[in-house]
């Protein structure tokens, strides 16, 4: 399984250097705070507005950590090396998508109990079914980043060209993950946000084809 | 390669098209008002088909992006180009006509009418994808990176109107639908405006395509060390 293989040696460099999983969540902790000092101290009940807050964090972050993890392959002209490996480009996608969506998911363990902390959202009323949209929504969030990542590696100025080019697709992304996060929050049931649910399940069936696909075709040389 | 319009099939579209766009405004004049409307009505003979027909050019922008990214024939990036350029200019206008038929209607400019919402995503999505064809490094890969860009926003637009109407379903309105029921001169006139503005459509791509297709000339003649 080479895209395993691409897995397991993404994950080994993080876990080497933590570079990546520091860098996101020192700037994830540094947001919450600063809502958290632009919203006042009181403790209030969910604000309308707070799943946005948690997942706009969340999007900048996803970006830090792609630069990162794709601009580590720039360093002495890795990319060129991988790309020669005899493997499925494909491969080399699925292989920095999941690596990626652990390393999102880690933050995410460790830094969300912040905005428990510091906003008193009410992260426990459905542990499982916040669990549940994290995960679904990184996995898209995944797919869709390492995709247009990918591709803005290799241009000129890549860095400026990830989020320009990834915020207006992830549109459907966002709102749905708002939604779902903000019906969760509010314990409804899950017949009340399923659509949403399945709405983000099927953004991200249709990333991971589309990067599966197109990668082939953006990472030529 | 001669200029577009020297060519005889070149001149008789351009000579339909101006016609028709003539013919087209002398019949929103003469149009019958909407009772409740009055005359603010008037901008969806243009409004609707701009819509139309920038969704048009994106599609024929992913399609031929597709034949591109597996042909790598030049020929399909021009198409590509060209429709992903009329598209964009026809969803800035929406975007403009869009807020001024709101502004007398709803009271306001902006009210996140789902499909003004999804047209401001797609319009985003290809403001990328120019910047990408611009600063994106050489020819072949800003074409291919463009391509997949074109194919991805395409792709994406019925999940953006899902997302966007189930977002805020209080302000669904749909005044595009109630053109089918007006009386039949108004019906008849919108249906003439929709052709005009795709013959507008048709000529935009045409001669946007034979200008991408001398860019590439240039550039080769260039590479090849030839004085263009």
């Amino acid at each position: 399984m080479s895209a395993w293989t691409v897995f397991l040696k993404d994950l080994r460099l993080e876990l080497r250097t933590k570079e990546g999983f520091v860098t996101m969540l020192v700037f994830a902790a540094a947001v919450i705070l600063l809502f958290a000092f632009t919203l006042g101290a009181e403790p209030a009940p969910l604000r309308s507005f707070t799943p946005g807050l948690i997942w706009m964090t969340y999007f900048f972050t996803a970006v830090l950590g792609l630069l990162r993890m794709f601009g580590r392959e720039k360093e002495q002209d890795a990319y060129s090396l991988l790309l020669t490996a005899p493997i499925d480009r494909s491969a080399i996608y699925l292989g920095k998508m999941a690596a990626f969506f652990v390393l999102l998911l880690a933050t995410q363990v460790i830094s969300l109990p912040l905005f428990w902390l510091f906003l008193g959202v009410p992260l426990l009323a459905s542990p499982l079914a916040v669990a549940v949209i994290f995960v679904v929504t990184d996995l898209a969030l995944a797919a869709a980043g390492s995709l247009v990542a990918g591709m803005s590696l290799r241009l000129p100025s890549g860095e400026t060209f990830l989020p320009i080019l990834l915020f207006p697709m992830l549109t459907p992304l966002l709102i749905a993950g708002t939604k779902a996060t903000g019906a969760a929050l509010e314990g409804r049931s899950l017949g009340e946000w399923d659509f949403w649910l399945m709405l983000l399940i099927t953004l991200f069936v249709l990333f991971v084809l589309a990067g599966t696909f197109f990668f082939d075709y953006i990472s030529e040389q | 390669m001669l200029a577009f319009h020297s060519r005889l099939r070149n001149k008789v579209l351009l000579a339909v098209v101006l016609t028709a766009a003539l013919v087209n405004l002398w019949a929103i004049f003469r149009a019958p008002l909407v009772p409740d409307q009055e005359l603010a009505q008037k901008i969806f003979y243009y409004h609707v088909p701009l819509a139309w027909n920038a969704f048009l050019g994106y599609m024929v922008a992913a399609m031929t992006g597709i034949a591109y990214l597996v042909s790598r024939n030049s020929r399909w990036d021009t198409w590509s180009l060209a429709g992903a350029e009329a598209g964009t200019i026809f969803a800035l206008l929406i975007l403009i006509t869009g807020p001024i038929w709101a502004t007398p209607i709803w009271g306001r400019p902006w009210s996140w009418e789902p499909r003004l919402t999804t047209t401001l995503v797609l319009f985003l999505i290809f403001v990328g994808y120019f910047m990408v064809r611009e600063f994106g490094g050489y020819y072949e890969q800003s074409s291919r990176y463009a391509a997949v860009i074109s194919v991805l926003g395409v792709l994406l637009i019925p999940w953006v109107v899902l997302a966007v109407t189930w977002w805020a379903p209080e302000v669904q309105s749909h005044p595009q639908m109630e053109m089918a029921r007006q009386p039949k001169g108004i019906l008849r006139v919108f249906l003439f405006s929709l052709l005009s503005f795709t013959l507008i459509l048709v000529h935009l791509i045409a001669y946007r395509r034979h200008v991408g297709q001398l860019e590439i000339r240039y550039l080769t003649m260039k590479a090849g060390g030839i004085n263009a």
